[in-house]
């Protein structure tokens, strides 16, 4: 028997006692004896699963019976327990910025932030003192450079080794056509000092790697993801967690895009989302599966608004929520994210406290390794473009197969190709004769090669893949076929 | 809906300056019937918060013990807990969030430039995921 004290709130479960006693030789036995007198309680300190709420502490006189037995800790009839909530919390914005007095061209530039109550002087110093990292300079870094260069970010690195090409026009807004065979980050840096003359630009023209992230991490305030693969996106999010930066995401793919921010003190990071990468090749980039043009653009604004949120320390930042937006249907839903206490590297008891290699753990290969001597040797089983239009020329008895998708049949074509999309070819082998000679094609040897593999599995003895797909063919061959 | 009287409040905000730019917290003492709290002592406590402390705040146990004593004594009854927010608006972090506790009001005091700016009273819910606006007199 002892007696337990009630906390005001809890006093209404209890007919309004500020204490009851309850039989029992343990604390545990007390507080069991207790929630069965008044059911209602129960809820209030233990967990559908019986255990004690996070938040309860249980304390015998003045003592925490952590410290002493827990529940077998003994109870006597003068011995009070008290139930105390352990309570924590704070701000947690950035590390308080330095601060950078605005000049007077400044005030007039930055007049329209000035006038709003909620960043006023104060918060556009803090801008100006804010260090942002962006990774990437593609369709998600267009925007996000174009607009926190224009905001009045003090100093913006970006991340990107990639060169400007045609088909980055319809939405890397941040290049112009003059640019392309421009290293993007040059292209990049030059239109956001155009805007903001007073932006420091660092320029990091390399590919993140395990070896780098942490050394160019570690001077930025937050990091922006605006990558396109997962290794990268792995490797950002954990070397977030590791430096406890946040990580401003975003991605995007054909007319759906998502954003949140990771790694912010007490939210989830990416992997309690996504713990395991998706197996390789099921989720295709905006170069397989294609981006509408316009949603790099809101997805982006979305990052660079959250960026900005958590540098004013103003409204609720995006976290612990995935934002969703489907631009077909034009709708937003949100999805409530929590931190996995299991997580591998933000969790209680991580698993992974340096970089890894992100490659491997997504299991494809490693682009900027040294590359095995591809583009002159043929592999078993494929065939060049150009032995292809000799077979044509001469009249040779063999099947060409082009497994791309309808509509990308209708850009372009090989006329004396026979279309099987890569999705329909198990169902339409019967279509074809096993011992024919057939040779597969797609946009770059990727999906035929799956193709192949396919049809040999299914016993086709003569297959080849047509090495480079028909972007090959129009480089090589027939430069009347456009590339895409 | 939770009301402050003047003087508590006075005690609040003259505990936020003198702490800024670190955190600062504390007890709030007073009734509660009937869906209406009404606060009638402020009861500042130590912000025990290993690290630093312009953004974080963390409340002893044994601290939270003693007010809940003293609420007693006083025939009072302890009804909330306020900390401030210095140079950022009250809303209810994340962080504030994952460490509260469904039974009490959390007041948020932003302080901004070292002076008081607004405030705000939370209800958390159970499970720590979203804290309920709560109206705020004072």
């Amino acid at each position: 028997m002892a007696k337990v004290l009630i906390p005001t709130p809890l006093r209404q479960f209890t007919g309004k006692q500020d204490a009851v006693s309850a039989p029992g030789t343990t604390v545990g036995e007390v507080l069991t004896a207790l929630t069965s007198q008044y059911p209602d309680l129960k809820k209030q300190i233990f967990t559908d699963e019986g255990k004690l709420r996070s938040f309860v502490n249980v304390y015998l006189n003045d003592e925490d019976i952590r410290y002493l037995s827990k529940d077998a800790t003994a109870a006597k009839e003068a011995d009070t327990i008290s139930l105390v909530p352990s309570i924590a919390g704070g701000s947690t914005v950035t590390a308080p910025p330095e601060t950078a007095e605005l000049t007077k061209d400044e005030i007039l530039r930055y007049s329209r932030h000035l006038i709003i109550p909620e960043v006023g002087v104060e918060g556009q110093q803090k801008l100006k003192a804010a260090k942002v990292l962006l990774v990437g300079a593609g369709g998600l870094g267009a925007p996000l450079g174009l607009y926190l260069a224009a905001a009045g970010i003090g100093k913006i690195g970006i991340v990107d080794f990639d060169v400007v090409d045609f088909t980055n026009l319809q939405r890397q807004v941040i290049h112009s056509t003059n640019d392309v065979g421009r290293k993007k980050i040059d292209s990049a840096a030059e239109k956001m000092v155009g805007i903001n003359p007073n932006l420091k630009i660092v320029k990091h023209e390399t590919a993140l790697s395990s070896e780098n992230a942490l050394d160019i991490l570690k001077d930025y305030d937050l990091v922006v993801d605006g990558t396109d693969n997962f290794p990268t996106r792995y490797l950002v999010n954990d070397a977030c967690v590791l430096l406890g930066k946040p990580n401003v995401y975003g991605s995007i793919f054909r007319f759906e895009g998502q954003a949140t921010i990771f790694a912010y003190e007490g939210g989830p990071c990416y992997r309690c989302l996504y713990p395991e990468p998706p197996p390789p090749g099921l989720v295709p980039s905006c170069a397989e599966g294609g981006v509408l043009g316009i949603l790099p653009g809101t997805v982006g604004l979305i990052q660079a608004t959250e960026t900005v949120k958590l540098i004013l320390g103003i409204g609720e930042p995006l976290v612990g929520r995935l934002l969703l937006y489907d631009a077909l249907g034009m709708r937003f839903r949100e999805l409530k994210l929590r931190k996995n206490p299991e997580c591998p590297v933000c969790g209680e008891h991580p698993t992974i406290t340096k970089l890894i290699d992100y490659h491997q753990f997504c299991g494809v290969p490693n682009p900027n390794a040294a590359a095995p001597a591809q583009e002159t040797k043929v592999n078993e089983g494929e065939i060049e473009v150009t032995e292809v239009k000799a077979m044509l020329d001469r009249g040779d008895k063999f099947v060409l197969i082009d497994v791309r998708e309808p509509h990308e049949y209708q850009i372009c074509k090989i006329p004396a190709a026979k279309l099987i999309p890569l999705g329909e070819v198990p169902r339409r082998l019967h279509e074809l004769d096993k011992d024919a000679d057939i040779v597969i094609h797609c946009k770059s040897g990727m999906r035929s090669a799956k193709a192949c593999g396919i049809l040999k599995q299914a016993g086709f003895q003569h297959v080849r893949n047509m090495k480079g797909g028909i972007l090959a063919w129009s480089d090589r061959v027939d430069p009347s076929v456009p590339k895409y | 809906m939770i009301q402050i009287e003047p003087e508590p409040w006075a005690a609040m905000i003259a505990h936020a300056r003198k702490t800024y730019p670190n955190e600062c917290c504390g007890a709030m003492l007073g009734s509660a019937d009937d869906g209406t709290k009404l606060v009638r002592v402020a009861m500042p406590l130590e912000n025990a918060f290993a690290g630093a402390q312009a953004a974080r705040y963390e409340l002893r146990p044994e601290d939270l013990l003693a007010a809940d004593k003293a609420a007693r004594e006083r025939k009072m009854d302890l009804i909330g807990i306020y900390h401030s927010h210095p140079d950022c608006d009250a809303y209810f972090s994340t962080t504030d969030l994952k460490n509260s506790c469904p039974w009490y009001s959390f007041v948020v005091l932003s302080i901004q430039k070292g002076e008081f700016h607004h405030a705000n009273s939370w209800l958390p819910n159970f499970e720590q995921t979203e804290a309920a606006k709560e109206e705020l007199i004072y």
